[in-house]
């Protein structure tokens, strides 16, 4: 029995790797999803990559009248640098510089007087690669301002600690630092995508295509019980499946390392266990994915139909984690219960360098695999169908 | 060994066979003979397990196509009306997973395979790839999958359709040599002469039922014609008329009634 499942599953891998669009399926496709993680990270990281505080350079407007300001700044490592701008906000608006900081006329005036002396700072909140630059300037004004308001309180013989009844520290509990995270979050549901996409062109092919070709009239003719033949063809899915999910999490390792490597954006590096994990929860998946897939192809009337249907499928199981990019949920039981959603919560854990529940994985390995029993059971009756060897 | 009894087939509304009986004897070639849609393709596909009968029985050397599928499958090689083949896999590695399924051990199914290549002619295309075969190459690799195996009974639907000269007589040489070995033949066609020259027994069917069966002569003397061309009109004409008289006895009936 297991000789004769294996001996079509061994025709159709044959068969499917001699065709060109299955195995673009299977080994190129997968490689989409890590090159455009990686693409994304480098982008955004050396726009968001801003030279620290102390090297940081002002561009201002009349700072000619704030020379206290200016030798603030200077002290502090940064630097002000005059511009002669005639229309500033157009300047900022084309993002030509990120901010300039403007000061009026009588700056001078009213800041000899020790009253409040207003400053203009121009910014385009709208340009992200702008925010880190805008972060640094407004830095280097809050410091002179507590430096300023601390000498003077001190010339009152006012102690400065009264003006600040609060100082804030944020701690950060991330494991993942900053913007990585969410770049992290990204691969569940890239993930999710291969899985339904791997061995989508095979699973058609095998059934609708194999009908649509007469092929299967004859081939339902050997004395192999119908069953035998839905497995073997879906076992044959299955490994091309897995070939693709493998396919996408090397290249999701070798990515993340040469980025790390680079020292841009990724600050955790998930190791090889986390990946052999990730593998290990997309298993299930693959199994359920395909059981559908090779139910679809059999009961749909033609390959066009379930080409259609197999088409819009990949984006169901991705969209939890879509949303989980960036509201990330909290790991439950009832949620491992829940195909693709679970794994899409564990696998973010997981890469993002957590500490993952090995019961949740296992509740989520098992209830997946009994969706996917229950789907198996129903290929194996549709193949059972009178009419499902007939194009017809 | 064929035998099918009182056999009865419907889809939906449309009936395609009823009461078929008839049978198919070993070291002989019997001709299933009928217009398109006359019920030969569906009592094939009920002999040979791919449909299943609302009643009635369908035999291969005694074993039951519905209860006992595998075993009558062991038994039958078939070339049915749908016979695509795989445009990635060579000619012979159609036939060698045919062989596979049935089990074949490795040497003797290499075997085989050779013999098919050489009894079908087909050496040059053995080895490429079958994409791109014409209807002749195609059925050619049709059969030698069909047959690998060395069945007992062989069931062929409309087998030279659309076949050019030499490959209908590479058929027609098959089918005889197999018939000469005391194997079973079923053989369907729309083509008279075809089945005139060919087979032992014919069983002509029309409208989903059997409308009479005998040799080539015994039909003839039958109906008082020597060509089974006109054999076949005037069994068509005389059931169609049988038909309509029922027909509109039926309707005579009901205004009575009325």
């Amino acid at each position: 029995m297991l000789n004769k499942i294996w001996i079509i599953a061994t025709k159709e891998l044959t068969d499917n790797l001699r065709d060109r669009r299955s195995t673009i399926l299977s080994l190129i496709y997968p490689l989409i999803g890590p090159v455009l993680l990686g693409c994304l990270v480098l982008f955004v990281g050396s726009t968001l990559k801003a030279p620290k505080v102390e090297e940081h350079v002002v561009v201002a407007q009349g700072s000619d009248n704030a020379p206290d300001f200016v030798a603030f700044v200077r002290e502090q490592g940064a630097d002000v640098v005059e511009t002669d701008l005639v229309d500033v906000q157009d300047a900022v608006r084309k993002g030509m510089h990120s901010s300039v900081l403007v000061f009026p006329e009588n700056f001078a005036d009213t800041f000899g007087n020790e009253r409040n002396a207003e400053v203009k700072l121009f910014i385009d909140s709208s340009r992200l690669s702008s925010i880190m630059s805008i972060g640094r300037t407004v830095e280097l004004i809050n410091r002179f301002n507590r430096h300023i308001a601390d000498s003077r309180l001190e010339a009152h013989e006012v102690d400065p600690e009264i003006a600040y009844p609060l100082t804030m520290k944020s701690v950060n509990v991330a494991a993942s630092l900053s913007i990585s995270g969410i770049f992290l979050n990204m691969m569940a549901p890239f993930l999710m995508f291969n899985i339904f996409i791997g061995g989508v062109y095979l699973a058609i092919d095998a059934t609708a295509g194999e009908r649509e070709r007469g092929s299967l009239e004859p081939l339902l003719v050997n004395p192999v019980p119908r069953w035998q033949f839905m497995l073997g063809k879906y076992i044959a899915s299955l490994i091309f499946t897995a070939l693709a999910v493998l396919t996408a999490i090397v290249a999701y390792k070798a990515i993340f390392s040469s980025l790390g490597m680079l020292g841009i954006g990724i600050k955790v590096n998930p190791g090889l266990t986390d990946f052999i994990f990730v593998f290990i929860l997309c298993v299930p998946i693959m199994m359920m994915a395909v059981a559908i897939q090779m139910i679809v192809a059999t009961v749909s009337k033609s390959f066009k139909e379930t080409q259609t249907y197999l088409g819009l499928l990949p984006l169901l199981p991705a969209l939890p984690g879509m949303i989980m990019v960036f509201v990330p949920i909290q790991p439950s039981a009832w949620a491992m219960m829940v195909p693709t959603y679970g794994q899409t919560i564990l696998i973010g854990q997981l890469v993002r360098g957590e500490t993952v529940d090995f019961s949740l994985m296992a509740i989520s390995c098992v209830a997946t695999t009994a969706v996917a029993g229950g789907l198996l059971c129903m290929a194996a009756r549709a193949y059972n169908r009178e009419n499902m060897a007939f194009a017809n | 060994m064929i035998e099918v009894r009182n056999l009865r087939k419907s889809f939906k509304d449309l009936v395609a066979v009823e009461d078929v009986s008839f049978f198919a004897r070993d070291g002989e070639i019997t001709g299933l003979i009928g217009p398109n849609g006359a019920g030969k393709t569906t009592t094939m596909r009920i002999l040979y397990t791919i449909m299943r009968p609302d009643s009635g029985q369908a035999m291969i050397d005694g074993f039951d196509a519905v209860t006992q599928p595998q075993e009558v499958q062991r038994r039958i090689g078939v070339l049915p009306d749908n016979r695509g083949l795989y445009p990635r896999l060579t000619a012979c590695e159609h036939i060698r997973y045919y062989g596979r399924l049935h089990g074949m051990e490795k040497n003797a199914l290499e075997a085989s395979i050779d013999e098919m290549i050489e009894t079908l002619g087909m050496g040059e295309e053995a080895d490429r790839r079958t994409k791109g075969f014409s209807k002749g190459q195609t059925l050619k690799v049709a059969l030698a999958r069909a047959l690998v195996h060395k069945p007992h009974n062989v069931m062929l639907d409309e087998p030279t359709n659309g076949l050019d000269v030499d490959s209908s007589r590479a058929v027609r040489n098959m089918v005889h040599a197999i018939r000469d070995e005391g194997r079973c033949v079923l053989f369907s066609s729309h083509i008279m002469s075809e089945v005139q020259n060919l087979c032992d027994r014919i069983i002509v069917m029309g409208h989903g039922s059997v409308v009479a069966e005998g040799t080539a002569d015994e039909l003839a003397s039958m109906t008082g014609q020597a060509d089974l061309e006109e054999i076949f009109v005037a069994i068509a004409k005389e059931e169609s008329e049988m038909r309509k008289k029922n027909q509109l006895d039926a309707l005579k009936e009901e205004i009575d009634a009325e």
